[in-house]
Parts: structure tokens; sequence; C-alpha cells
């Protein structure tokens, strides 16, 4: 071999060792998107957890991906269709395994300790299960009530100790809670799903069904229960106790408007009453939660459950459950209650000497004790509770007397859609 | 090189033949190669892409061949024709104000002897801001609680209670109209002034010697050369307007109540947020056959080597 050879021959193998060296360097990257790490007030969470698990795991980085709420459905979309999806994802799951977006998780989750698997009861699995197929990890949870502006209540001259209970005492209240340039409440119906969710706990609170047990029929209208607590509902808009603009209200105008003052009590999950403190700390402290009012005995409230998935295209399933076990964590679930104030879902943490300690939690894990799992479990989901439900809401709401012809053309179009899986 | 020249018109081609013009067109084809090859790949794939899409029942990542099923299930829908009404509304409203207020406006330039650099500016500047970053401050501006029109309307005694401009069908038509017009009629104004400033000042200053007054001027001068123009100008309006989804995908999403649901967000919602994919590709062929009707118009107007012909 001749000098200038052999110096190139070197040369290769230098270079190679260098790429195979830089190679075996690069850590996985691992793209995790959830609409919750928008969330101003579980930022500092979920920085401290990636920072741990990188920490604790040098081969693999997590890198968080940040969509607003609104977009956060379309984005995880068209990337899944591009075979693209982030690794780690928290979506409307049923939806979502149906379409061939995720993971099934079973060979994952089957292969952990006895003691591991039994942090999440059967209920609890079952709501991210599809098909008998584990999709995804319960993470984050919200249960409904209805939160108030302690000082308005008592400047309206009502008792804190003594929250309505029934649709007419809520009413009731909500008159003497409105005032010039102030409402007792909002009604939503901005075009996201929070919308529905709202809708389905008066419907449940009234001892309607928005549709039959296996999901294949819509009776928003068929069954007079449902129908009246709808009504009775939008009526706040149409009888000036709800702010304006409900066809625009979202979960965050809503909470804009109580952090602001101009409504006295707002319908939401408890990680609502971190997001007014972030939006105006003067709030602290200054709220009350009560069971949602109801017009039949032990009504349940509305509960909803995120789990965190692996999308179908992951290259690093392995990697991604091993952030997903590790988010899991009850310390991470503390964090998230105590910190971002979503609830706590595994089992053992009920009884934890931190959760107890904070009077409005243990309220919250109270009222989640009757509470129906959210989303419900059908394909088409993501679509109707978003889109559908919300067009009837917003067309009721611009049309108040149309109320049964809109909701009976919404049962017309679910059921078909429904069926067309 | 008058050999090129004499290529370029057609009437001359049968001087220039044999081996050395076989030789010129070869060369000339494989200079246009990689354009035609590029064009194909990002417009002439993802076309035929969309209408093999749209052939299919797409669940998610598994399609079934459905034929013309999703034609005949989107033609048969009632949102098809509420949307297409809906864009026809947005389209026409916004074109005609673009016209009328960008010929206002390039008219009052175009006569303006001072700080006319700075006005242009200033007037195009909606056009320079990104159609998301504008349709998002305007949001804000409409706020019905916090935004800046209802205050200003209350304080001038206009409105008694604040008017929730995106929270009814008829308003939230007219407000994404009106941040349309904001938008675009920077770019009318543009184009017309340059027509304005292509009419010699002599035709100008015949009529003014011939006793024509300020309008009669405008109708038998500026309109005439300007006439051909404003074809054109609305023509690629048109077009350019029934495609537009991003001030109103920010300000209403299509709503409230469908109320601003024009045909590509109709498609947006289909795919994004129904996951109905088929349905929405055989939507975007639809539009795309509503496009190329005013794309064939606007040829066939831009074919008339002689503008005057269309005058």
């Amino acid at each position: 071999m001749r000098r200038p050879h052999r110096l190139r021959a070197l040369i290769g193998a230098v270079l190679s060792l260098l790429a195979g060296a830089v190679v075996a360097q690069q850590p996985i990257v691992l793209q995790w998107q959830t609409a919750n790490l928008t969330e101003t007030q579980y930022e500092p969470v979920w920085k401290k957890t990636i920072a741990e698990f990188e920490a604790a795991n040098p081969g693999i980085r997590i890198e968080p991906v940040l969509v607003a709420r609104k977009d956060h459905w379309t984005k995880f979309v068209a990337a899944a269709q591009a075979r693209r999806a982030p690794c780690i994802v928290s979506v409307d799951l049923t939806t979502a395994a149906y379409n061939g977006y995720l993971l099934p998780l079973d060979k994952y989750y089957n292969a952990e300790p006895a003691e591991f698997r039994k942090a999440w009861s059967d209920k609890m699995l079952s709501a991210a299960k599809w098909e008998r197929k584990l999709y995804g990890l319960p993470i984050w949870g919200g249960t409904y009530g209805e939160i108030y502006n302690r000082d308005l209540v008592v400047k309206a001259g009502l008792d804190p100790n003594k929250p309505p209970k029934t649709f007419d005492e809520y009413i009731a209240w909500g008159r003497k809670l409105t005032g010039k340039d102030q409402w007792a409440t909002a009604v939503l119906g901005g075009k996201t799903d929070t919308t529905t969710r709202v809708l389905l706990t008066w419907i449940w609170a009234n001892g309607g069904e928005a549709f039959n047990a296996d999901m294949t029929e819509a009776t928003f209208a068929k069954n007079a229960k449902s129908l009246q607590a709808i009504k009775t509902y939008l009526s706040l808009a149409k009888d000036g106790l709800a702010a304006p603009s409900p066809t625009t209200t979202n979960y965050l105008e809503q909470t804009n408007l109580f952090a602001q003052g101009k409504i006295a009590t707002m319908r939401n999950a408890y990680w609502a009453v971190a997001k007014v403190v972030g939006d105006n700390p003067a709030m602290n402290g200054k709220m009350f939660a009560a069971p949602i009012p109801a017009n039949v005995p032990n009504a349940p409230t509305l509960s909803t459950m995120t789990a965190s998935s692996i999308s179908h295209s992951c290259p690093h399933p392995d990697a991604a459950w091993k952030f997903i076990k590790f988010d899991a964590d009850k310390k991470w679930a503390i964090q998230r209650a105590k910190v971002a104030n979503w609830m706590p879902l595994r089992n053992d943490l009920a009884d934890e000497p931190e959760i107890k300690a904070d009077p409005m939690l243990a309220q919250f894990v109270q009222m989640g004790n009757n509470a129906r799992s959210y989303p419900l479990p059908s394909p088409v989901w993501a679509d109707i509770a978003a889109n559908d439900i919300v067009d009837a809401v917003q067309k009721s709401l611009l049309a108040p007397d149309k109320t049964d012809a809109i909701f009976r053309e919404l049962d017309g179009k679910l059921t078909k859609k429904l069926r067309d899986i | 090189m008058p050999d090129i020249a004499i290529d370029a018109v057609p009437s001359a081609r049968p001087a220039v033949a044999g081996p050395l013009a076989r030789q010129r067109r070869r060369a000339g084809l494989a200079f246009v190669a990689p354009v035609f090859l590029f064009l194909c790949a990002v417009i002439v794939l993802p076309l035929g892409h969309a209408f093999w899409t749209s052939l299919h029942r797409v669940r998610g990542l598994s399609s079934t061949f459905v034929g013309l099923q999703n034609y005949a299930r989107v033609l048969g829908d009632e949102p098809f024709w509420h949307s297409l009404r809906i864009s026809l509304v947005f389209t026409g409203s916004a074109v005609a104000l673009h016209m009328l207020l960008g010929l206002g406006l390039a008219l009052v330039l175009h006569r303006l002897t001072f700080a006319r650099t700075t006005l242009r500016i200033l007037f195009l500047t909606p056009w320079m801001v990104a159609p998301a970053v504008g349709a998002t401050i305007w949001l804000w501006l409409l706020e019905p609680q916090f935004g800046v029109v209802n205050y200003l309307l209350q304080l001038a005694g206009a409105a008694s209670a604040p008017v929730a401009w995106l929270g009814e069908p008829r308003s939230a038509l007219a407000a994404v109209i009106a941040v349309d017009v904001w938008r675009g009629v920077p770019f009318v104004m543009l184009l017309l002034l340059a027509g304005l400033q292509t009419i010699p000042p002599e035709q100008y200053e015949a009529a003014e010697i011939d006793g024509a007054n300020r309008w009669q001027q405008f109708r038998y001068v500026t309109w005439p050369n300007l006439h051909y123009l404003m074809i054109v100008a609305s023509t690629l309006d048109i077009i350019n307007v029934i495609r537009h989804y991003d001030i109103i995908g920010v300000m209403t999403g299509g709503g409230p109540a469908g109320g601003t649901e024009v045909l590509p967000a109709l498609l947006y919602n289909t795919a994004f947020r129904a996951n109905r994919f088929g349905e929405a590709a055989a939507i975007g062929v639809l539009l795309l056959f509503i496009v190329l009707a005013f794309a064939i118009v606007y040829v066939r107007l831009t074919r008339l080597d002689r503008p005057e012909n269309a005058t």
C-alpha cells in the first residue's frame, strides 16, 4: 500500500470511529404533546418532571410540544396522518385508537410488577381501553363541580355555607348574583368540547341521558329530562343571568370572567381554581366549591380522564413507556394535584396527607366518588363533542324557541354518525 | 442574436428548422425539465393524491375505495351548500369592497402631492402583517367584554351594552369580511395605483381643455384606462379570497352555528376535526373546480393581448 493510500485509509478509519461515537452519544429524543403543557400552572411541574427524568435517563431527551388546546387535536391528527406524531401524546383516546394512531400498551403494562399495576382501579383503566386493549395510562383527572366567588356571594346577601342544591335554587341564586356588568355565571357555547362537558353535567343532574347505554343512539331531545335540563341551562343566557356572547365563550373566557369578578360562579373542574389564581392572584382563598345542583338524588358529576399514550409511529416505544411510567409516579401525581390542581387518579393517593390537607381538593375528591368518566367511549367522540353538539348549543342560544327542533335534529345526526362506524 | 428574437414570435417559427432547431428544442426542454418536475412534485402529485383520497373512505390510517361516494355524500349534505352560500357572500362582499376602497384610496394617493410615500407605506401595513397575526389582533379588538371596539362605541354613546361581534352569525360574517377588507384593500390599491400612473397626463390635459370636470375626467379618461386592470384585479382577488381560511380560522373557526363556515373552513373542519379525510378531499376537489372556473376567466382575459379590446 502506497503512503497516500495508507493515509486515506487512516483518515477514513478515524472518521468512521468519530461518526460511530457521535451516533452512539446521540440521545433518543421523545416529543411529548399534551394540551396540558400550555396551562401555566402546570409549567413548573412538567419542567421538573422532564429535568429529573433526563437526569435519571441520560440517553433519553424529552422535547415538549406546546400546542394550544383548541389546536391540539388537529395538530396531532395532521402529524399522525404523516406518520410523524409525537411519541408521547394525550388525546381523545377512543377516537385516536380507533383511527390507528396509538400503540396498544398491554405488553408494557402487563410486564410491570403487580404493585405498579394495582395503582389504578379497573374502572379507571377501562376508560383508557378500546376494544379491550389498553392505549394509555391515566395521568390527568378533572372532576367538575360548581365553583363560587365567596365575596360576590356574600355581597349578594347569600350564605356560602348553603349553596344551591337544585336547579330552582341555582336560578334563584343567579338572579341575586346578577347586577350591572356582572352576571351569575357563563353559559359555554364556544367551539371546544368543554361546551359539551358542561351540558352533560346539566343533563345528568336532571336524571337525563344524552345517549343510550351502548352509544348507538343520541337522546338529547328524545329523553324529556335531558331536553328540560338543556332548556334550563341555556335559558340562563336568554334571561340575562349569564355573561353576554355565550356562543364564543369557552373555558378560557369563562375562567377569565370569573378571575375578573365578572361572573360569580362557574361550572368547572378543580384545575380551574389554579387557573383563576394564576390569572388573578387576589382570588386566592376567595373561592369555594360545592356539588353541582341537581334535581335528582345522587346525580353523578363528570370526571375527565386524560391518559398518556404512545403514538403508533413512535420509533422508540420502550423509551416512551419509560417516561410515561416515570410521569405516572405517585410523586408527580401529588405535584399535579397540589400545584396544578389535577385530580389524583391513582388509588393510593386519596389518603396521602398532602391531598387530605387541602380542603378544596379533598372536596373535589369526594365529589369525584360519584362521577361519570369523560370522554364518552365512541370513536367519533372527538368530532361530535367538539362540533355537532357545540353547533346545536350555538344554534339554540341564537334561537331559543327552536331548541326542541335543533336537538331533535342533533339526535338524528348523531345517531347516524354513531352507527356509521 | 436575431434568430432568438425570431424564435419568440410564433409566426416566424417556420424560418428555423432542421437539426439546429431540434437541438435547440431539446436544450429548451432540458432547461425547462427541472422546473416542470419540481412543479409536478409540489402541485400535480398532491393534487393527484387529494383526488385519490377523495375516492376513499379514510378512517385514520386505513382507507377503503368507495368511488364517487364521497362526492355524492358531500353534494347531498346541506352543510356543503350552506358553506358555498357563505363563501359566495364572503367573496362577493370582500372583493367588491376591496375594489371600491382600493380604487378610492388609489385615486386619493395618485392626486396627493405631499406625504404620498408615507401614506402608501401606512396603507400597506395591514397587507404586510401576517393574516393570522392580524386576525388575532382583531379578535381581541372585537372581544365583547374587554375589547377596544366596544369600549370606544360605548364611550361615544353608540352602544349601550357590549356587542358580541363574533357571537351572532350575521355580525360575525360582517366582522370577518371587515377584517378581510382591512387586509386586502392595500394590495388592490397598489395595483390600481400602478395602473393610474401609466395613464398619460396628456389625456387629462386634453380633457381639461375640452372642459371636462373631475367626474367626467374619471368617467372618460381614468375608467377606460383602468377598466381592464380592474377586471384582472377582481378576478385575481376572487381566486384569492374564495380560498381564504386563515382569518376565519383564527377569528371564528367557521362559527357561530356555521355562520362563517366558508368552503375552506368546512374542508378543514371535516378533515381535522371530524377526521373524515375522504369527504374533506372531495370538498377540496370541488373547491378546486370553482377556483379553476375563475382561473379560466382570468387566463382568457389576460390572453387578450390588447387591453383596449377588453375596454
